[in-house]
């Protein structure tokens, strides 16, 4: 008995620690967001939130453009969302319900843009952009965004319809029903979980996405939160409290639609990104 | 259904949907053979357009010398850019720090991973919130994570080294990010933490799939449990284990913004991995030829990686390992 409660004690503490790890650096850019400039940078750090400091949310976001940055982010995050989604239902639908020539190849290829880097295409895509006046514009981000994340969108919504009995398309096709009537109608509803698991996937990857924003933004006013927070990093000039708050914006949107969504999104990984 | 064809042509099928009581949709209800292409020719157009047709542009780029501030003036050179890389001693020792990085971000996460999802797959109650707080580093921003870790490791005031020094383990100087021995583990941690929450999500998931009364007929057998967890567990995981560390393999390659906006590669050189070189390369240099063959050379390692992964997973599937 006592050995049993040994082990509980011990794996309570693990499940904690492990815990701590996890969320530590998140709790962290709370707390020094929530710092006097005594606490900052005198001997001692504070380890808990001093919530009278609580308006350096307010000044974070009457800062400058962070507001704009913010905006510009769900702008981008949203309209790869919608891109994404919109073009890969359809295929998912088509690599799932159709065996056709190519099919294979297709699939290959889905799978094999998952290893391009970002960094790789940045060139010419930055050609591509230049030429059709798609620079400092944030349908030029959600373009090229959507391209990154529209193979996994698809893979996993194609797993997705995958999972639903065909028999339950026979009774559409008896009445007659097209292809099309019949992924609306009838698979939709159906893998609307795994729709919102693919949606939070594109927005995470576009609201945080760096390597495009940086490259293909100059206009400050183009600027997503990305890029506008990359700027603080080894500057001197804003307080450190403000840009951790900032930071924390940023942050929360994604943590909070991922703990909403959660279930669905680590559904939606398993089954249709990890077991492609 | 390739077998579905009949005397239908293209146009009658691309025309708008007719009226429900149309007697030939009866016939063939799934349409024509062309069907699946009008599903997935937006997406194929799309894809090709933004991933297939930069690649090749990158391929050709990787046979000329190019300047980003006059693209349109190329010459091409065949081999020289790659004669030139592989050439060089820093592009050695990139391929060394790729090579360092790959490695330990793989086992460092699918590890960690392993060893959470084993921690959490015994049922306790507030087993749902503790997983869902432990897998939210995977959903913070990079951006965020690497402005944080920036501040935790501040030379003056960071807590990292206010806590090292407490424990008597302090970097001199305590610019650990300015270290050439110590830049690269403080960016491997980082991204360790940052990947683990996935990789134990996925394993715990598998974990659910062991057959319960194997496990516990092994230890009413007097089985250990590390000989339960080989004989049993590991063989069900075996595949995700191996999956997981091919996709951490693939996206450690990939990975930019945590080490570009921690360090940009530096100090000397000393975490700078193929992405980073690559982009270093194109708009610090200017030499988009060049960028473009560091950056083929990664994706044919990936290539390799992904192909030896196949071929391994046949051997043992022929074996009748699994």
């Amino acid at each position: 008995m006592s050995r049993f409660r040994m082990g509980l004690t011990l794996r309570i503490v693990a499940v904690l620690g492990v815990l701590g790890i996890a969320v530590f650096p998140l709790y962290w850019m709370f707390v020094t967001a929530l710092s006097s400039d005594a606490d900052l940078f005198a001997g001692e750090a504070r380890l808990l939130p001093d919530f009278s400091q609580f308006g350096v949310f307010a000044d974070a976001l009457a800062e400058g453009e962070v507001v704009g940055w913010l905006r510009n982010s769900l702008v981008i995050a949203a309209g790869t969302t919608l891109l994404s989604i919109g073009l890969g239902i359809p295929l998912g639908y088509a690599l799932s319900r159709f065996s056709f020539r190519g099919k294979v190849v297709m699939t290959v290829v889905l799978l094999l843009t998952q290893m391009l880097p970002e960094a790789l295409m940045v060139v010419p895509l930055f050609a591509l952009f230049n030429r059709f006046d798609l620079l400092d514009s944030l349908i030029g981000l959600v373009l090229a965004n959507s391209a990154f994340v529209l193979p996994i969108v698809a893979l996993i919504l194609k797993g997705a319809i995958d999972a639903i009995p065909r028999e339950l398309e026979e009774a559409g096709r008896v009445d007659g029903a097209r292809p099309l009537t019949m992924l609306v109608r009838i698979n939709v509803p159906l893998i609307a979980p795994s729709i919102a698991a693919a949606a939070v996937i594109s927005f995470f990857h576009a609201w945080n996405e760096f390597v495009f924003a940086v490259t293909f933004i100059y206009a400050p006013e183009m600027q997503p939160a990305s890029v506008g927070i990359a700027g603080f990093i080894g500057e001197v000039g804003t307080p450190v409290q403000t840009v951790m708050a900032v930071a924390f914006l940023f942050t929360l949107p994604a943590v909070a639609f991922y703990l909403f969504a959660q279930k669905y999104v680590v559904a939606g990984m398993t089954a249709g990104a990890v077991k492609g | 259904m390739t077998k579905d064809t009949h005397s239908m042509t293209v146009l009658e099928q691309t025309r708008a949907p007719r009226s429900e009581t149309s007697p030939r949709r009866r016939r063939s209800p799934l349409g024509s053979r062309w069907t699946p292409y009008l599903f997935l020719a937006p997406a194929a157009v799309f894809i090709l357009l933004f991933q297939g047709v930069p690649l090749a542009q990158e391929i050709y780029l990787s046979f000329t010398r190019t300047s980003l501030l006059n693209p349109t003036r190329s010459t091409w050179v065949g081999l020289e850019n790659y004669a030139h890389i592989f050439g060089d001693d820093d592009f050695h020792r990139t391929l060394l720090t790729t090579l360092i990085y790959v490695v330990v971000c793989v086992v460092g996460s699918v590890g960690a991973g392993l060893l959470v999802a084993l921690l959490l797959n015994r049922g306790f109650r507030g087993r749902g919130v503790v997983r869902a707080l432990v897998t939210v580093p995977w959903a913070a921003p990079g951006i965020a994570v690497a402005l944080i870790a920036t501040w935790m490791l501040n030379p003056q005031y960071g807590i990292v080294n206010r806590f090292l020094d407490a424990v008597g383990l302090g970097v001199p100087g305590g610019a650990i990010l300015d270290s050439q021995t110590y830049a690269l583990p403080a960016i491997l941690v980082t991204t360790i933490w940052q990947l683990f929450p996935l990789t134990s999500v996925v394993l715990l998931s598998a974990l659910q799939a062991v057959p319960k009364d194997l496990t516990e007929a092994a230890t009413m057998d007097g089985a250990g449990r590390w000989w339960t967890f080989r004989a049993v567990t590991w063989q069900v995981i075996k595949p995700t284990v191996g999956l997981l560390a091919l996709l951490m393999t693939i996206w450690s390659i990939r990975r930019f913004e945590l080490i570009w906006l921690m360090t940009k590669g530096g100090p000397v050189g000393s975490t700078e991995t193929l992405v980073i070189d690559l982009y270093a390369q194109a708009f610090d240099s200017k030499q988009l030829g060049t960028a473009a063959a560091i950056g083929m050379v990664g994706v044919v390692i990936s290539l390799i990686v992904i192909a030896g992964s196949r071929f391994v997973a046949r051997g043992a599937a022929k074996e009748g390992i699994r």
